[in-house]
């Protein structure tokens, strides 16, 4: 067994564990960092950018968001359910963490909100200016992945303060004393057991997303069937597991839902062409949700979750796909290619008769609902009832903006399920907001830190997707304020 | 060598080195993706595009050879533009999400567009979904993920001659697969899994589930090894066979195990539930293999190699010379230490040469091994029973407890203490030494279903005696292996499975029969160690036999701590800390500490205890060896219908002359059948010739 020692240990370098050990190594300590993958960022890899209130960024931008008034609208939309101090820490933190990677040399393109609501639901739906999307090196246009020239950075960042990293090299064990944690077991690449010894480790493992028995366990859903989430390879749930056997408290654990077709990357045309405010029912046939808000993923994979068989289904007729094809579609994402119409025929052809299970077409709307498995006598009743207000020009259900009230009347049909989809997990692990792990009775294990997702329980029952970047924002705010207490224990010494 | 610099460094390359090999070799990174150490270099990426002696014109530093002089710019304006559109064209047909993708964390892909900071988007993006195949063996393949590299195509066509992938065009566009559609199988492939190693992204990847088990890589990549408890080296020593070179399999074999030939017949191979191709038809017949090589080696070259430490003086005692004892004496004489192996019986070997029966391990083999062991320096006592492990302590500066499960143990039945009645321990070295059975009587019931009731069993039906085994297990959940039951069947032995025991009926001195009811079912209880059986109504019956003979486990014979000088656990077996008892200096291994295993078990014990000693003794414990060179060719070339070649077996002869004699049950393999035995490899181990391409956060100084 190989042994090793530092002041700081940092369980997995994704973006949290990154943030951690520049903070950490940036404090004077020693830090040795452990990582599954060959790469670092983890997730974050797949993202475009971080949270941040009160940035200079903003400032430049004239965006008005204070961290005390994007405190208050996560209390609120939260119900004040989660703990107060960790929110506040954390927004007022936020700011100052996108000057801190500036400083590094992370450049981002601006800010932006993931989202914005129609005209008529903007006072209290609209998403804020928060997200700070990172600008590809030698610029153009941002998309997922953008992210990783900020990965990139602080990699370098990390190592220019000394920061080790152990690559391909799980921890698997955290070394208990006299209740601290005093350090970690490894295994590396050839099998070899590490043992590695700190008066601090901070575990950053990022959630469970890879894990069907513990979704089933803690939220309930069941993976590839009720949820289609992404399942980043390696996010098995370890350092909840080593926590909780530390007798860290657990805490409620949500999935960050959106909504996500089953083997999406392989039906990826399919997938952006019925992200469309066109009609939307349930499984009984009937709308549940002004449709003009799909564009909150989060509140539209909640709204699903809430349907019966959590699924619903987005039909459109030949007209509407026309007319898609003509002037694009009514809601823009930023995932899907931008080539969807063009495409559209040519994967749906090929997915009908691969018999793609989610998608159906018919020329009538009895057909439809037969074969997509809705009920054909709500359906029919929906359908006559829908076609009536958009004549009329009004939706008098949930008042969605007129601009989409389009009639579906022209065969053939469209149809395709909608399934509930998620990120990855939020939370799991108790911590206060200095980003300590408390036990069942709130006190502190000494030497044993937690941040990013499974740590992440600020949120309630729902992902605030109108502060968006929220996810990243924790992750590399808690992973930052975590790695600058660690090291400020070793100057302590 | 040539003189050249690299971004203003100085460096040096070979002759006919390329400039992107020459930069990578001095630390110095250049993004690079089609390149792979491993294949020659085609120039189609362009990643690693660099402006040579001031020039404007980028070209592909893996294509250009370094010459005497030249500078070479790797982020020249010119180099970076090339670069980036490359990159930024790859991700434009590449899935947007990777977050589904099973490489995520370990891909070139995504280390080359987090080191270039590229994310795709200034081109219009084009999907182009593949479905995913999962219905091969082994193999999974995502072509959607293709970024057409030809990494893949260039190890199975070049580096491999398999020529089973090519670039093929669909309506998705171009991409890495079988034309034709066709499957693995039927296009030829020989699933060495070298596509899987190269490709730089989640396109070609191993079947779910296959790279789990074991934390280490090379284990997962070759599981015949990792599952062989003492890790030898079978890729090698099965392509060894194949190049009719039955010596150097024989050697590399004994490079771990100083038993080769008491494995090939008798060992559980562990091996062949690892084997992959399990997932293709049938694994390997890596035992019969086994025993084909070393019955096949006429020079025994292993003979002059392998390490001879100089001798330390110091004395080390083992206790018993089954196969754990032997194989710790054999290390540690090597080792430089002088061993002395004290054996109960009068002759070496443990149940190699008193329990396991002469049908299934012939007599000469065993005593050749052993006698190797002896030649090499081990001194041997038998006759000799230690009843103190602590007084022989003084004499020696080390003690090895390897005393087994010798001891057979009865099932407290009313009757058990009869004279007539006896466990298969006795019975079998009895049978193995040659003694006159007759005093078993005309027929005898063995109670004990597992393999050491098949081996008294068999044994004895041998000796023209009516056999009835009966045991607890329905017919279903025997738990001897599949050919014990078989074979044992064909030679006459009366199975009575699903039985229940109740009595000994008889007298003392003379036993009539053994009284049982049928029972419907039956749990056991592996912590408490309780049976719960739901019987038969009016099933009881007696079945008339002169004997009995219990199989129903074994133990150590090990008398009181008080005694035998060691502390003891509830079961009798020494108390130990890794392999050291309560005592310093004394060591115990092997079946005295696992309880009842297989031989080949009992050998690695012995190896690592005897590891363990010799640092206790002052020494480093290493005790590896290379006792035969390696050389694997890695074009494979192409064997059509290579995915269904049957298992060859060994013949099995007749039960007519199986019963006549002592004789081997199997015939070894023909030079043919071993051929065409050990052709059916998949060569797993050739995957891990092929190196990893280092990721730009590896390279140290400015890049990393």
């Amino acid at each position: 067994m190989k042994k090793m020692q530092a002041d700081v240990i940092v369980v997995a370098a994704g973006l949290s564990g990154l943030a951690a050990a520049c903070a950490a190594g940036e404090g004077g300590a020693k830090v040795l960092a452990f990582e599954k993958g060959s790469t670092t960022g983890g997730a974050a890899n797949m993202a475009m950018g971080p949270l941040g209130v009160g940035s200079r960024i903003q400032r430049a931008s004239m965006v008005a968001i204070t961290p005390g008034e994007a405190f208050r609208k996560h209390m609120f939309f939260t119900h004040y359910q989660v703990d107060a101090r960790l929110v506040r820490d954390y927004y007022f933190k936020s700011g100052d963490t996108i000057d801190w990677l500036e400083d590094m040399g992370v450049e981002f393109v601006g800010v932006q909100r993931a989202f914005s609501a129609p005209e008529a639901t903007r006072p209290y739906s609209d998403g804020e200016f928060t997200w700070h999307v990172v600008k590809p090196e030698g610029g153009g246009i941002p998309g997922p992945r953008a992210a990783t020239a900020m990965v990139k950075k602080m990699t370098e960042y990390a190592k220019a303060q000394g920061v080790e990293f152990q690559l391909e090299t799980p921890v698997k064990k955290l070394i208990q004393e006299d209740g601290a944690v005093v350090g970690v077991l490894a295994v590396d690449a050839q099998g070899e057991e590490i043992e590695a010894r700190a008066p601090s480790v901070i575990i950053a493992t990022g959630g469970f997303g890879d894990n069907p028995e513990m979704i089933r366990e803690y939220t309930g859903y069941e993976f590839g069937k009720t949820i289609h989430n992404f399942a980043v390879p390696g996010m098995k749930g370890d350092g909840m597991k080593m926590a909780w056997e530390a007798g860290a408290a657990k805490t409620p654990v949500i999935m960050e839902l959106m909504y996500q077709l089953p083997d999406n990357m392989n039906h990826f045309y399919i997938e952006g062409a019925f992200r469309q405010p066109c009609l939307w029912v349930n499984r009984n046939g009937q709308r549940f949700m002004p449709e003009d808000q799909i564009g909150n993923t989060t509140f539209t994979g909640n709204a699903l979750s809430a349907q019966p068989g959590k699924i619903g289904f987005a039909i459109f007729d030949a007209k509407l796909l026309k007319r898609y094809k003509k002037k694009g579609p009514d809601i823009v994402s930023h995932v899907h290619p931008h080539d969807l119409y063009d495409h559209f025929e040519e994967q749906w052809e090929r997915d009908l008769a691969a018999g793609y299970e989610p998608i159906c077409q018919a020329d009538t709307i009895e057909e439809l609902a037969e074969k997509a498995g809705i009920d054909p006598e709500g359906l029919k009743a929906q359908v006559e009832e829908y076609n009536e207000m958009c004549e009329a020009g009004y939706d008098e259900i949930f008042e969605k903006d007129r601009h989409y009230m389009e009639p579906i009347a022209k065969a053939p049909f469209y149809c395709c399920r909608q399934t509930v989809g998620a990120y990855g997990s939020l939370g799991g692990i108790k911590i206060n907001h200095k980003m300590e792990v408390l036990d069942e009775e709130a006190h502190v294990i000494p030497g044993l830190y937690a941040v990013g997702t499974d740590a992440c329980s600020i949120y309630g029952d729902t992902y605030p997707f109108t502060l968006p970047g929220n996810t990243m924002g924790f992750c590399i705010n808690s992973g930052r304020i975590a790695g600058e207490n660690a090291a400020a224990k070793v100057s302590e010494f | 060598m040539i003189h050249l610099t690299i971004d203003g460094q100085a460096v040096q390359a070979r002759e006919g080195q390329s400039l992107l090999h020459t930069a990578l070799d001095a630390g110095i990174y250049i993004p690079h993706l089609c390149d792979h150490p491993d294949l020659e270099a085609k120039g189609g990426c362009r990643l690693c595009s660099v402006t040579v002696n001031g020039g404007e014109t980028p070209v592909p530093a893996c294509m250009t050879l370094a010459e005497e002089g030249m500078t070479v710019e790797i982020r020249s304006e010119a180099a970076e533009a090339v670069r980036r559109t490359s990159m930024e064209l790859m991700l434009a047909t590449h899935p947007a999400e990777c977050t589904g993708c099973p490489k995520f964390g370990k891909c070139e892909l995504q280390s080359l567009y987090q080191y270039m900071g590229v994310n795709g988007q200034d081109w219009r993006q084009k999907s182009r979904p593949v479905p995913t195949d999962e219905k091969n063996p082994l193999i999974t393949h995502l072509f959607t993920r293709c970024i057409r590299c030809g990494r893949c195509i260039r190890a199975c066509q070049d580096k491999r001659g398999v020529k089973v992938l090519e670039y093929v065009r669909d309506a998705g566009g171009v991409h890495a697969g079988i034309p034709g559609g066709k499957r693995l199988a039927e296009a030829g492939c020989r699933f060495c899994g070298a596509c899987i190693e190269v490709c730089p992204t989640g396109s070609i990847v191993d079947a779910v589930g296959l790279m789990e088990k074991y934390p280490s890589y090379a284990d997962n990549v070759v599981p015949c090894r990792a599952e062989c408890p003492a890790h030898i080296d079978i890729p090698a020593y099965i392509r060894a066979v194949r190049e009719g070179r039955p010596g150097d399999a024989h050697a590399i074999i004994r490079e771990k195990v100083p038993f080769p030939l008491v494995l090939g017949h008798i060992c559980n191979h562990l091996c062949e539930t690892g084997c992959k191709r399990t997932s293709l038809n049938d694994p390997l017949g890596i035992r019969n293999l086994k025993r084909f090589a070393v019955e096949h080696d006429a020079g025994q070259a292993w003979k002059d190699k392998g390490f001879h430490k100089p001798r330390t003086g110091k004395r080390v005692a083992v206790i018993g010379s089954g196969p754990c004892g032997l194989t710790a004496a054999y290390y540690l004489n090597k080792l430089g230490h002088d061993v002395t192996v004290l054996e109960k019986r009068p002759q070496l070997g443990g149940p190699m040469t008193s329990g396991i029966p002469a049908y299934r391990l012939p007599l000469e083999g065993v005593m050749a091994e052993i006698q190797w062991i002896l030649d090499s320096g081990v001194k041997a006592e038998t006759n000799r029973e230690v009843t103190s492990a602590a007084a022989l302590r003084k004499e020696y500066d080390a003690v090895l407890v390897a005393v087994g499960v010798s001891k057979g143990r009865k099932l407290p039945l009313p009757g058990a203490e009869f004279q007539q009645v006896y466990t298969a321990m006795d019975v079998l070295a009895d049978s193995r030494a040659g003694a006159d059975l007759s005093y078993l009587g005309k027929t005898v019931c063995v109670i004990g279903g597992g393999s050491v009731g098949y081996d008294a069993a068999r044994s004895l039906v041998r000796q023209g005696m009516t056999v009835h085994l009966a045991c607890l297990e329905q017919a279903d959940r025997i738990l001897a292996d599949k050919e014990d039951q078989e074979e044992g069947a064909q030679e006459g032995i009366h199975l009575l499975p699903g039985r229940s025991f109740e009595a000994i009926e008889g007298t003392p001195d003379r036993v009539t029969g053994l009284r049982v009811h049928t029972v419907l079912s039956s749990t056991y209880d592996r912590a408490t160690g309780k049976v719960t059986e739901v019987a038969e109504e009016g099933s009881q019956t007696v079945i008339p036999c002169d004997s009995v003979i219990f199989a129903t486990g074994q133990h150590t014979g090990l008398s009181s701590y008080e005694s035998f000088g060691i502390e003891l656990n509830g079961r009798g077996y020494p108390a130990v800390e890794g392999f050291n008892t309560s005592v310093d200096g004394i060591f115990a291994a092997g079946d005295a500490i696992t309880g009842i295993s297989f031989v080949i078990k009992a050998i690695q014990q012995g190896r690592e205890v005897a590891s363990v000693i010799d640092r206790y003794l002052g020494g480093d414990g290493e005790i590896d060896e290379t006792l035969a060179e390696r050389s694997a060719e890695p074009r494979i070339g192409r064997v059509e219908g290579f995915a269904a070649l049957p298992r060859v077996e060994q013949e099995l002869r007749d039960v007519k002359q199986r019963l006549s004699g002592g004789a081997d049950v199997y015939r070894t393999y023909s030079c043919k059948e071993a051929e065409c035995e050990s052709g059916r490899c998949l060569q797993c181990d050739l995957r891990l010739q092929l190196q990893r391409v280092k990721l730009w956060n590896e390279y140290g100084g400015d890049n990393g």
